[in-house]
């Protein structure tokens, strides 16, 4: 599936097993699901059957949390057979993961851990992009993760790394708005800078999430409704990027589909007007 | 300090074996690096604390949150996750139970971890259909002594010394009870899948040893002797049928095979 229609799927939600019954019963105002691909790496049973169902009514798209594509252990390769296995099956319109590395020594940390912002690590992480959209045979694209901590020797503001990774290897770019908004207070940095610094046809799709404020710090939760500046940033990148795909993820406190949709209506909104306002020059 | 050096760093800093990272990280205008990067730290052992409890419903219960708690970063300390899938974090926690003091001690931790463990892997084992009491009536009388079977794929079975299947269930109702842990039992326990409904039963030792020399490649004939060496022998027979039929029954046979298959084909 081409780019364009990557990015015009529309207004998704994040799959989640507690809104099955609800999707399946309904016909709810949603236009794509991104499923955890993960959730979804089992033999059989209840995930895979309601999966299947799901996807024979909607598109999706895969989103996963293990690639950790900046690791400098070797690139599992049991795992991206079993992703690969996946996305034959589920037949996604793209496939996701997370610009961090998740463990090395052979362990799984199962946290999205920051990289270095160096030309070591960008090369790093360039070369393994390469090697796994070679071995999937299609483009993925990587997100941006919120992040904690800056790293003594980092040389590249993290937009231009994302940037040059997009354009060395190809692959695309899920905006992460809020988590956009989240590192931009940790590390004091203006997040429409963040916006305007990626390359307008880079961007796949859009997240958009809630987080913890805890007053000198920020916690990518994700398990909030969004708040309003993140909605206002959101409405900046529309503007830059024009009408892109977007979603609501939720991870926890996973509240009712109605709550999600209504949210997802705002998106919509948003959107909308943010597209009747003139584009960004930068 | 190169990539993979501070990616050690870092992961020895989340895990509490060095504190190194702490020279080549920085914080905010507000906070330490130490704060900054204390937020993973709590992140890391949280989450797999809490993926735990989800995973292993009845221990939780049985132990209460804070025993929980402390178990499972000891567990955690040491079996760090090796696997992708957060689900898998607990793969190991039944021998830890089993083997590392206090818990051995206490027998229902280790059994209550074996069953959540078996309800789990059930819930999402391979699909397959199962085979029914048809496919042992077809089976012409002189093959009865060849039958094999072979099982769905999600069965589990294993023995238990604590009576935790019928304490789970009170348990998850109501996590605060208090259990009598004097009690104790021999027995054995089977999960399994039918469509999407997780099911378990308890059985007695001698269809458990059935099962697994079954699973093992027995024959029915085997299984007769087997039995005859338990019971009466002229009922032996007729027990060891009983037990076939209760698998057929409860779905957790796959096929009935039997050398009549191959003459006849």
């Amino acid at each position: 599936m081409t780019e364009h229609t990557v990015r015009s799927l529309g207004f998704g939600l994040g799959l989640r097993p507690q809104h099955y019954p609800a999707i399946l019963d309904g016909a709810p105002e949603i236009d794509w699901f991104e499923i955890l691909s993960e959730n979804y790496m089992v033999e059989g049973g209840r995930p895979l059957a309601k999966l299947m169902a799901i996807r024979a009514r909607y598109p999706m798209v895969m989103h996963g949390v293990s690639l950790s594509i900046g690791s400098t252990d070797p690139l599992d390769m049991d795992y991206l057979a079993r992703l690969k296995a996946l996305a034959a099956r589920v037949e996604p319109t793209i496939i996701s993961d997370h610009l961090c590395w998740t463990g090395v020594a052979g362990l799984n940390m199962h946290d999205l851990l920051p990289l270095p912002l160096t030309e070591e690590a960008l090369s790093h992480v360039c070369a393994r992009v390469d090697q796994v959209q070679s071995f999937l045979g299609r483009e993925i694209a990587l997100e941006n993760a919120s992040t904690y901590v800056t790293f003594a020797n980092d040389a590249i503001p993290e937009w231009e790394f994302l940037a040059e990774i997009a354009r060395r290897t190809g692959c695309r770019l899920l905006l992460d708005v809020n988590n956009v908004y989240v590192s931009a207070f940790n590390h004091d940095f203006r997040a429409t800078d963040y916006i305007d610094a990626i390359p307008r046809d880079a961007v796949a799709y859009i997240h958009l999430a809630g987080h913890e404020h805890n007053k000198t710090y920020i916690i990518d939760t994700h398990d909030h409704p969004v708040v309003d500046g993140v909605w206002q940033l959101y409405g900046h990148a529309i503007r830059r990027f024009g009408a892109v795909a977007t979603m609501i993820e939720r991870d926890d406190k996973i509240p009712p589909l109605e709550e999600l949709t209504a949210e997802l209506a705002r998106a919509r909104k948003v959107a909308a007007a943010a597209l009747k306002q003139p584009a960004q020059v930068a | 300090m190169d990539l993979l050096r501070t990616e050690h760093a870092f992961q020895d800093g989340l895990l509490g074996q060095s504190q190194d990272i702490l020279r080549s990280v920085r914080g905010n205008t507000r906070e330490s690096a130490e704060t900054m990067f204390g937020v993973y730290r709590n992140a890391y052992w949280a989450r797999l604390v809490e993926a735990l409890g989800n995973d292993l419903p009845g221990l939780k219960a049985l132990m209460g949150d804070v025993a929980f708690d402390t178990m499972a970063r000891a567990y955690v300390a040491r079996h760090p996750s090796r696997h992708p899938s957060i689900r898998w974090a607990g793969r190991h926690l039944v021998e830890f139970l089993a083997t590392e003091a206090p818990y051995r001690d206490e027998p229902w931790f280790a059994d209550m971890a074996r069953f959540d463990w078996a309800l789990a892997f059930a819930f999402d084992a391979a699909d397959a259909p199962a085979a029914g009491l048809a496919d042992l009536v077809g089976v012409p009388p002189e093959f009865w002594g060849s039958i094999r079977l072979t099982f769905h794929p999600t069965l589990d079975a294993f023995r238990i010394a604590t009576p935790v299947d019928e304490a789970r269930p009170q348990l998850l109702e109501n996590p605060g009870i208090r259990m009598d842990r004097a009690a104790c039992c021999e027995r054995a326990i089977m999960a399994w899948r039918i469509e999407h409904d997780v099911k378990f039963r308890a059985i007695d030792p001698l269809e458990f040893s059935a099962l697994q020399a079954m699973r093992g490649g027995a024959t029915f004939g085997d299984l007769c002797e087997l039995v005859a060496g338990k019971v009466d022998p002229e009922t032996a027979p007729l027990r060891a049928a009983q037990i076939l039929q209760g698998w057929l029954e409860w779905g957790i046979v796959a096929t009935v095979e039997h050398d009549g298959l191959g003459s006849a084909a």
